[in-house]
C-alpha cells in the first residue's frame, strides 16, 4: 500500500524549513534570476508599448518626400495644413474644428537650471489642434503653454538626463537662445510624446526664424481616409509631400528596433539558462546531503517516483516563492523606471506578459533544476545509500 | 502514482484536448464565414474598367507631361512602378513609369534611361512618372486596390485610356476610364 502512495505534501514543505539557510540562499538566487528575466522582458515590453501607443491608425503624418523616415529633417510649406483641409475629404471635424495639427519638430540642446551641460532634447512646436489629433495626450499638471511657456512630457527629464525636479511646473528650460517657463506636465499613455517638450508653434517658428513646418498630423474620420491623403500627396508632386499612417510609421520603427528586442529575448534565454545551471548546482548540493534520508524513505517502502516528485515539489515551491518575490520587487522597483533611447524615453513595463514569462521561467527552474540531481540520487542502491555519509 | 492521480491526469489531458478541439472548430467556422463575405473587389465589376483590346495612339509619360493639355483625351503607356511603393492602398491608383525608363537598384550607377528609387533620383522620377487614377463615370476614384481589381504587379506594362489632368504647378495625373494589361 505504501509503495503506491505519494509522500505527504507537508513532508516537502517541512523539508524546506528544516534547512532554513540553504533554502533562503536558494530562494535568493532564484529570485535574482527571475528578477533579471523580469527586467529584460520589462525593457522589451516597454519599448514595444511605447512605439505601439504612439501610432494611431486614423492619423496620417504628412512630411517631406526627401526626408526619408526622419521627420526631424523634414521641411514642408507652411500652407500645407490649409491645402490638406481644403483638398481632402474625410478629415475629422467636430464643432467646426478640423483635426489637423501643424507641427515643427526638432532635436536640440536643452538646458535646465540644475544641469551642468545641456542635454539633447526633442522639441515640438504645436497648436491647440495637437491634443485633438494626439488623443492620448493628457495634461497631468499645470496649464497649456502660453507665450514664453512650454509644457513637458513626464519622461522629458529622462531624455535630457536631468533631475525630475528641474522640469517641474514653474521651472525654466533654455533652448535655441531663449528661456521658457514650464507651464505644465503632460502624459501620453506611455507613447514617445512623453519624452518631448511642447512649445507654441508660432513662437517657436519666430525663435528659430523658420516659416516652414516639419509635418502635419491629420486625423481622419476612418482608417480608409488615409488613402485619400496619400493620393493627395502623390497628385501634388510640386509640394513634395509624403503621407504615412502614424501606425505604419511607428510600426516601421518597431522593425528598426527588432534586433534590440531579439537581443533582449536572447538575454532572457541566457539568464534563464544560467539560472537553471545555478539551480542545478544548488539542488545537487541539497540532494547529495539527503541521500541517507532518501534511501530511508525507499527502505520504508516509498517508490522512487514518489520521492522524485517530492524533490521536484520542494524545488518548485522555492521557485514559485522566488517568482512571487521577484514580481513584487519588479512591480515595486522596476515598473515605470524611465529608460532613455534614441527616439526619446520609455518606461520599463512589468505587465502580464512579463509576469507570465517570469513565472514560466521560475517553474522551469524548479522542475528542470530538480530533476537531474534527484534522478542521480535515486539511482544509488538503497543499502549503499543508507551507508553513505 | 496512485490510480486516482493517474485518472485525474487522464481527465485533465482529455479536457485540454477537447478544449483545443473546440477552439479549432470555432476558428475554422469563423474563417469559413469570412471567406464567403463579399470583398470590395467583388462589389466592383472589374470588367467595366478593363479594356479588351489595346487602344491605339499610346504615348509615354515623358511626352504626355510635355505636350498634353489639361482635360485632353489621352492614351498612355508605361510600366507600373517608378516609386518605392507604386500602390495606393484601397484605391484603384498606381504610379506609372515611362516605358523608355528602367529602375536600377539603389546606389547603382544609372544611365540616362535609368533611375533608382532613392532620394538622389527623386527629381528625375517626377519627370518620367505619373499617377494613374481609375475613375468611374462620375469621376470618382474606384475604391478598390488596383492589385485586387486588375491583378496588377510591379513592372507590368499597361496601356491606360482616359483624360489628362494638369495644373499650372506642373502636376499631371491620368484619370483612367480603362486599363489594358499588355503582359
Amino acid at each position: 500500500m505504501l509503495g503506491q502512495r505519494l509522500l505527504p505534501w507537508d513532508y516537502g514543505v517541512r523539508n524546506l524549513f528544516r534547512r532554513p539557510s540553504r533554502s533562503a540562499l536558494t530562494l535568493g538566487g532564484l529570485t535574482i534570476v527571475v528578477l533579471l528575466v523580469l527586467v529584460v522582458v520589462g525593457f522589451i515590453r516597454g519599448l514595444e508599448q511605447s512605439l505601439a501607443a504612439t501610432g494611431n491608425p486614423n492619423v496620417v503624418l504628412v512630411y517631406a518626400l526627401s526626408s526619408g523616415a526622419d521627420i526631424e529633417n523634414s521641411s514642408i510649406p507652411g500652407r500645407t495644413p490649409a491645402l490638406l483641409s481644403a483638398s481632402v475629404d474625410g478629415v475629422r471635424r467636430r464643432h467646426g474644428v478640423e483635426y489637423v495639427s501643424p507641427e515643427l519638430y526638432l532635436g536640440t540642446r536643452v538646458a535646465t537650471a540644475g544641469m551642468s551641460e545641456p542635454g539633447m532634447g526633442l522639441v515640438r512646436g504645436v497648436t491647440t489642434a495637437a491634443p485633438l489629433v494626439r488623443g492620448q495626450v493628457q495634461l497631468a499638471e499645470g496649464a497649456w503653454p502660453q507665450r514664453g511657456e512650454v509644457m513637458v512630457g513626464r519622461l522629458a527629464h529622462s531624455k535630457l538626463s536631468a533631475a525630475k525636479e528641474d522640469l517641474a511646473v514653474g521651472g525654466k528650460v533654455t533652448f535655441d537662445g531663449q528661456s521658457w517657463t514650464i507651464s505644465g506636465v503632460f502624459k501620453a499613455a506611455g507613447s514617445a510624446f512623453e519624452s518631448e517638450i511642447w512649445a507654441p508653434l508660432e513662437e517657436l517658428q519666430t525663435v528659430l526664424k523658420r516659416q516652414d513646418l516639419s509635418m502635419v498630423a491629420v486625423s481622419m474620420e476612418s482608417v480608409d481616409g488615409v488613402a485619400d491623403v496619400d493620393l493627395f500627396c502623390r497628385e501634388r508632386i510640386d509640394l513634395e509631400l509624403k503621407a504615412v499612417a502614424e501606425s505604419s510609421y511607428y510600426a516601421s520603427m518597431q522593425k528598426h528596433y527588432k534586433p534590440v528586442r531579439m537581443l533582449g529575448w536572447v538575454v532572457v534565454a541566457l539568464v534563464a539558462g544560467s539560472g537553471i545551471f545555478a539551480g542545478l548546482n544548488t539542488m545537487y548540493g541539497a540532494v547529495v546531503g539527503r541521500i541517507r534520508e532518501l534511501a530511508t524513505l525507499q527502505a520504508l517502502g516509498f517508490r522512487r517516483r514518489a520521492i522524485l516528485l517530492t524533490l521536484v515539489q520542494e524545488a518548485t515551491l522555492l521557485a514559485c516563492a522566488a517568482a512571487i518575490l521577484a514580481c513584487v520587487a519588479g512591480i515595486w522597483l522596476v515598473d515605470g523606471t524611465a529608460v532613455r533611447f534614441t527616439m526619446g524615453a520609455f518606461m520599463l513595463s512589468v505587465d502580464s506578459v512579463g509576469i507570465a514569462v517570469a513565472c514560466g521561467v521560475a517553474a522551469l527552474l524548479g522542475v528542470v533544476g530538480a530533476l537531474p540531481p534527484a534522478v542521480k540520487a535515486m539511482r544509488l542502491p538503497v543499502v549503499e545509500a543508507i551507508k553513505s555519509i | 502514482m496512485s490510480m486516482t492521480a493517474t485518472r485525474t491526469l487522464c481527465f485533465t489531458l482529455a479536457a485540454i484536448a477537447s478544449g483545443a478541439a473546440t477552439l479549432s472548430v470555432g476558428c475554422g467556422s469563423a474563417t469559413g464565414s469570412s471567406a464567403s463575405a463579399p470583398t470590395a473587389a467583388t462589389k466592383v465589376d472589374a470588367s467595366r474598367y478593363t479594356l479588351a483590346e489595346e487602344p491605339e495612339g499610346a504615348m509615354g509619360v515623358i511626352d504626355a507631361r510635355d505636350s498634353v493639355e489639361d482635360g485632353a483625351s489621352l492614351v498612355l503607356v508605361g510600366r507600373v512602378g517608378g516609386a518605392a511603393n507604386p500602390w495606393v492602398d484601397g484605391r484603384a491608383a498606381f504610379t506609372l513609369l515611362d516605358p523608355s525608363m528602367s529602375v536600377v537598384a539603389n546606389g547603382e550607377d544609372s544611365g540616362s534611361s535609368e533611375l533608382c528609387l532613392d532620394d538622389c533620383c527623386a527629381v528625375d522620377r517626377q519627370k518620367c512618372t505619373t499617377l494613374v487614377k481609375v475613375v468611374d463615370a462620375t469621376g470618382k476614384i474606384v475604391p478598390v486596390d488596383s492589385r485586387e481589381l486588375f491583378g496588377l504587379k510591379v513592372s507590368d506594362m499597361v496601356v491606360v485610356k482616359g483624360t489628362a489632368q494638369k495644373d499650372r504647378s506642373g502636376n499631371f495625373v491620368m484619370l483612367a476610364s480603362g486599363v489594358y494589361i499588355r503582359n
